[in-house]
């Protein structure tokens, strides 16, 4: 790993260890969560799942981007990988439609998340699911053990993509598919947002251009690749306005160029071709 | 049935793919082990009871786990020492 890649990691950790020990909702364009909250800040959620069976209000954070689980297919009896599970929130929706028989794993590289999601299950009370401290790059889970894998708002803020989905891939059963919600971009961003921390662990510098996103998961070898949802964001003037400069600015709004939620799905071929 | 017996059983029942109980002093919850790798290698790990940690041979590296917790990332990992290799 580069020393880049190195410094962005630890960056994202620091700041999601903040959010997990303050055990606040997460808003601003400084870590991952959009539009106007309640508190008139800035945040990049726009759905939520509160309402949704299995709902634990103790593990929202306010850090998703979409509704993985919502469109995951889940079967009673998967066993889920939750990629960047955080303090468990996805892990315990999808667990409620696994059901006894199935199972939850969820990986995530900051300790105070994995306590935080460790501590959820305990009063949970689940037997079925468990969460581990690991990195999504180099996944400690068995090749070709997993139904179905889901992320939420969290490969953005992986350095190494192609790594990321490449462990995916490895993980699935063959036939076995991903439902991930993430942030990507209208096009390339540039070089200057890399620069400001913020606009990375918020979930905006680290957004691949979708079409390079796309080409990048059919390369991991998946097929039946879907977007089931997918939602513009746009960063209001008086956020960026403390990140960018005008010129900055100006040059981003005269090319359109913006952020976009969505959820993708793509599933491991069955029978594997050796070419 | 004694608790020992019972982690042992389901052990060997619903045998955790990529990791090996070192003896039966190690009552540790099968559920927690199951489809556990190395995360450098991708191999098998041992679970030592003593130590409380999952034991990488082929990356000759030990991950701690703590309060039920496996520690699967390189920083939590320990280099093994020459003769616990």
């Amino acid at each position: 790993m580069s020393k880049a890649e190195q410094s962005l990691r630890e960056s994202v950790r620091k700041k999601y260890a903040e959010i997990a020990t303050a055990g606040d909702s997460c808003c601003g364009p400084t870590c991952c969560s959009t539009n106007q909250s309640e508190t008139g800040e800035f945040s990049i959620i726009g759905d939520a799942y509160d309402g949704v069976d299995g709902y634990v209000a103790n593990a929202d954070l306010g850090l998703g981007c979409g509704l993985p689980v919502e469109y995951a297919g889940l079967e009673p009896g998967d066993t889920v990988l939750d990629l960047g599970a955080g303090a468990g929130l996805d892990s315990f929706v999808a667990r409620r439609e696994v059901g006894e028989t199935g199972q939850i794993i969820g990986v995530d590289m900051t300790p105070e998340m994995i306590h935080k999601a460790r501590e959820n299950t305990d009063t949970l009370g689940y037997t079925n699911v468990e969460f581990r401290l690991g990195e999504i790059e180099s996944l400690p889970v068995e090749s070709d053990s997993i139904d179905v894998a889901i992320s939420n708002c969290v490969l953005n803020l992986v350095p190494n993509k192609k790594t990321a989905f490449d462990e995916i891939y490895r993980t699935l059963k063959p036939g076995g598919h991903f439902c991930i919600s993430d942030i990507v971009a209208s096009q390339a961003l540039p070089d200057w947002t890399m620069k400001v921390a913020e606009l990375y662990v918020g979930c905006v510098a680290g957004a691949m251009p979708k079409d390079k996103y796309l080409e990048l998961i059919s390369h991991a070898g998946f097929e039946n690749v879907e977007i089931k949802a997918e939602r513009r964001i746009d960063i209001p003037d008086d956020v960026i306005a403390e990140l960018a400069t005008e010129k900055q600015i100006s040059a981003a709004r005269a090319s359109d160029l913006h952020v976009v939620s969505v959820t993708i799905t793509g599933r491991k071929p069955r029978v594997i071709s050796v070419s | 049935m004694s608790n020992r017996e019972r982690v042992t059983a389901v052990s060997e029942k619903n045998s955790p793919q990529g990791v090996t109980q070192q003896s039966d002093e190690s009552i540790v919850d099968p559920k927690l082990l199951e489809l556990l790798v190395c995360p450098l290698t991708k191999t098998r790990l041992i679970y030592n009871a003593q130590t409380k940690e999952l034991i990488s041979k082929a990356a000759g590296v030990a991950f701690p786990i703590r309060k039920g917790i496996p520690l699967m990332t390189p920083d939590a990992a320990r280099q093994l020492d020459g003769d616990e290799k």
